[in-house]
């Protein structure tokens, strides 16, 4: 009897510890998906005198349709499909690196945490110097290098080919940081007897990195991925800033679509379409990361 | 989130610093403002007898040189007359717009607040201004250039009201590097009836390239973003015949995809894809000598006369058939609809509207002034002044851009379709679907018709 008193005791206080981390929860992620949802059935116009309606779901009909926004949500696709496992990849690789108890190494680590503290407008006018056009252009001057002028210069942000390529390579240098971070706290979470244990055992070190490290990093990889597939899924800031999703929709993403709908056309209700369009299929992707992640295990 | 910069964003952001003879004069007329602004400004100013009426002022947070000139005017104002008492509230330009429609659904509006020139239809049809005819003295309405009046007047033509005034305007053409053009044996047309043809352009791009190391000849503030290019190349549709969409019918299929809007753009098009185009990343492609033409309005004129002195020229825009046309529009003055002292409003106005008023302002910014009486005094705008052929050419070759409430899903098209034209799309698709995205935000609102009594 008194355990189970305990135990409604102990579910009270857990309820009651989780109420403010749910409200906002509540408040600032249920409720405006319900707003954007009751939105996107309406024809609601910013500053429009005329009386809003309910329009059913003609307005996802046509999201739906929109050669435009289906060719954001291909983007997205492709550019997650690219930037998860590289910079997942890349992470863990500086991670591994930045692994050892060497003079200045949090000199070393804070230098490569460095680009994702940096404004992105910042780093958005770098990289927009570094794709200049034309051979003068750092990129295409060091490509021209190591391919020993083999290497045609090219309009990294106006060219429908690169253009999609340019976004990633600046979000993987810019975002890398982020990850290297996680997984260097999981690395040195892993107990050192482990280590030794495989030593004595007689394991090299890729054997050693692949059943000891690899297993000890599981949980914080899923996270990593997980993490980094919706931060993928959320380009937009890059896209504003440097190339409003042209040459002709290559770098076009879903949030920017949405953006432009419900604030430079005042569509709100065609906007907002396209953010529940968007949560849906990112909660989709979400969950089949997590459950392809736990499948392995 | 910050909204797209309009015409007058571009301008407040891209006039050159160091605009010595403007600020000079500048200057010399603030010096006399700003010794009675120390009083005016405090907010425990006496209240001045009993009949005193305040008027509420919203303004943008422009460059500082605006901005002072009119913190300086409101002293000045309340100073020199104790009926009314103007309390200006400055708003950072950046959410300007979302600031001033959120103040509106909460009913919180001004007296008197200003507004980017295209936006003025959108306002207006939203029913959030009143008419300025029969607030503003007649003398004053008719002192408004041309350019200012249609920019203001909504619903265009006839039954149209004056809902907005600017105290200035703008001016784009191509300011040149006579040296580079004698140089290159190429002609050197300053006044707007003899602009350079799109054929003659081509070739005085193809001159001025064969003497130059990298053959980068012409800067099209590549560099600048949003509304920029809707202002800059939406009058080549106008002088090519065709345009954004068709005035009276509202619709872009059929004018904004025609023959004649689809060559203008070839036009652009080739001249990047011939490799003229200086990407101008730094912004300095003309005053570090990259270029010898630089396609850009008047905020410019500062930095580009101190680089150049006498070499610099100022020219109209090529003409693509029709004769040359410009941009024209930049910020403007309305009084709300909820003002409660719409009177109070428009006597500020009309003192901002007044000759030394309008040059105190226009001085500070280096705009083209608003009124005729201003133009004909001021230094850069005037029969003697450098640049002349922007005020020649407001009103007479400037095109509005379309005052409609459709005009936010307009620009955002056309940019789209001029920067994919830019990097190589093809043109009749990108401007056949611009077209179609336009029409269909047209046909969304039931052709915007008008429900304020105008």
């Amino acid at each position: 009897m008194t355990g189970n008193s305990a135990e409604t005791a102990e579910t009270r206080a857990g309820l009651l510890m989780a109420a403010p981390a749910v409200a906002g929860l509540l408040a600032f992620v249920l409720v405006p998906f319900g707003l954007a949802f009751g939105l996107a059935l309406t024809d609601l116009r910013l500053g429009s005198p005329l009386p809003t309606r309910f329009v059913g779901v003609d307005p996802f009909v046509r999201v739906l349709t929109d050669p435009v926004f289906l060719r954001a949500l291909l983007n997205n696709a492709v550019f997650a499909a690219v930037v998860v496992p590289v910079q997942t990849g890349l992470a863990l690789l500086v991670a591994l690196a930045l692994d050892r108890p060497l003079y200045a190494m949090p000199v070393l680590r804070t230098l490569f945490f460095l680009p994702v503290v940096l404004p992105f407008v910042v780093v958005a006018v770098v990289w927009e110097l570094i794709f200049a056009p034309g051979p003068a252009g750092p990129a295409n001057a060091l490509l021209g290098l190591v391919t020993l002028g083999g290497w045609a210069p090219v309009d990294w942000l106006h060219d429908t080919r690169y253009a999609l390529g340019a976004m990633a390579v600046l979000s993987v240098w810019q975002g890398v940081g982020l990850q290297m971070v996680i997984l260097l706290a999981g690395l040195q979470a892993i107990p050192r007897t482990l280590y030794e244990a495989a030593r004595i055992d007689g394991a090299g070190p890729f054997s050693t990195f692949l059943h000891v490290t690899l297993p000890g990093l599981r949980n914080v990889l899923v996270f990593v991925v997980t993490v980094t597939t919706i931060l993928a899924f959320r380009l937009f800031d890059q896209v504003r800033i440097l190339t409003q999703g042209g040459p002709e929709d290559a770098t076009t993403t879903a949030l920017y679509e949405a953006v432009a709908a419900a604030f430079d056309r005042q569509q709100v209700a065609v906007g907002s379409a396209m953010t529940v369009v968007w949560f849906v299929l990112v909660l989709a992707v979400t969950a089949v990361v997590r459950r392809m992640a736990r499948g392995r295990a | 989130m910050a909204p797209r910069p309009y015409a007058g964003a571009v301008v407040r952001h891209r006039i050159a610093t160091k605009h010595a003879l403007a600020a000079l004069l500048a200057a010399a007329l603030l010096v006399p403002a700003a010794c009675t602004r120390k009083e005016a400004d405090t907010p425990e100013t006496p209240a001045q007898g009993e009949g005193t009426e305040t008027v509420t002022v919203w303004f943008h947070t422009g460059r500082p040189a605006e901005r002072d000139a009119l913190q300086a005017q409101v002293a000045d104002f309340n100073g020199r007359q104790d009926r009314y008492r103007v309390v200006l509230t400055l708003i950072p330009e950046g959410g300007y717009n979302a600031q001033v429609r959120a103040a509106a659904l909460a009913r919180d509006l001004p007296d008197l607040l200003d507004l980017d020139g295209p936006l003025l239809a959108s306002y207006a049809w939203s029913g959030l201004l009143v008419p300025l005819d029969d607030l503003l003295p007649e003398a004053t309405r008719a002192d408004l250039i041309p350019s200012i009046v249609a920019q203001g007047t909504w619903p265009p033509g006839p039954g149209g009201r004056l809902y907005g005034a600017g105290t200035f305007d703008s001016g784009l053409g191509l300011f040149a590097d006579r040296a580079a053009l004698a140089a290159a044996e190429v002609r050197v047309p300053d006044a707007t009836a003899t602009a350079w043809t799109a054929e003659e352009f081509r070739a005085a791009l193809a001159a001025l390239a064969a003497r130059d190391p990298d053959g980068q000849v012409l800067d099209l503030k590549r560099n600048y973003k949003g509304e920029w290019f809707t202002y800059a190349f939406s009058p080549l549709l106008a002088s090519a015949g065709a345009d954004l969409i068709d005035r009276k019918t509202l619709t872009a299929h059929g004018t904004l995809d025609s023959a004649a809007a689809v060559g203008a753009m070839t036009q652009v098009q080739s001249w990047i894809r011939s490799g003229y185009v200086d990407p101008n990343l730094d912004d300095a492609a003309f005053v570090r000598g990259r270029v010898a033409l630089s396609w850009v309005g008047h905020w410019e004129y500062g930095r580009y006369h101190d680089t150049l002195g006498d070499r610099l020229a100022v020219l109209p825009l090529p003409d693509m058939g029709t004769g040359s046309r410009t941009g024209q529009g930049s910020w403007q003055w309305a009084v709300t609809a909820k003002a409660k002292s719409p009177e109070g409003a428009a006597a500020f106005l009309a003192y901002l509207l007044e000759p030394e008023q309008v040059l105190a302002m226009a001085n500070a910014n280096g705009a083209p002034p608003g009124t005729r009486a201003a133009t004909a005094r001021s230094p850069l705008y005037g029969p003697a002044g450098p640049l002349r052929l922007f005020a020649e050419q407001l009103g007479a070759a400037s095109v509005p851009r379309p005052r409609t409430a459709a005009y936010p899903a307009i620009t955002d098209a056309f940019q789209r379709a001029f920067a994919d034209i830019a990097s190589g799309a093809d043109v009749k698709e990108a401007l056949t679907r611009a077209a179609a995205a336009i029409d269909r935000d047209v046909a969304d609102n039931h052709g915007y018709p008008v429900t304020v009594a105008p």
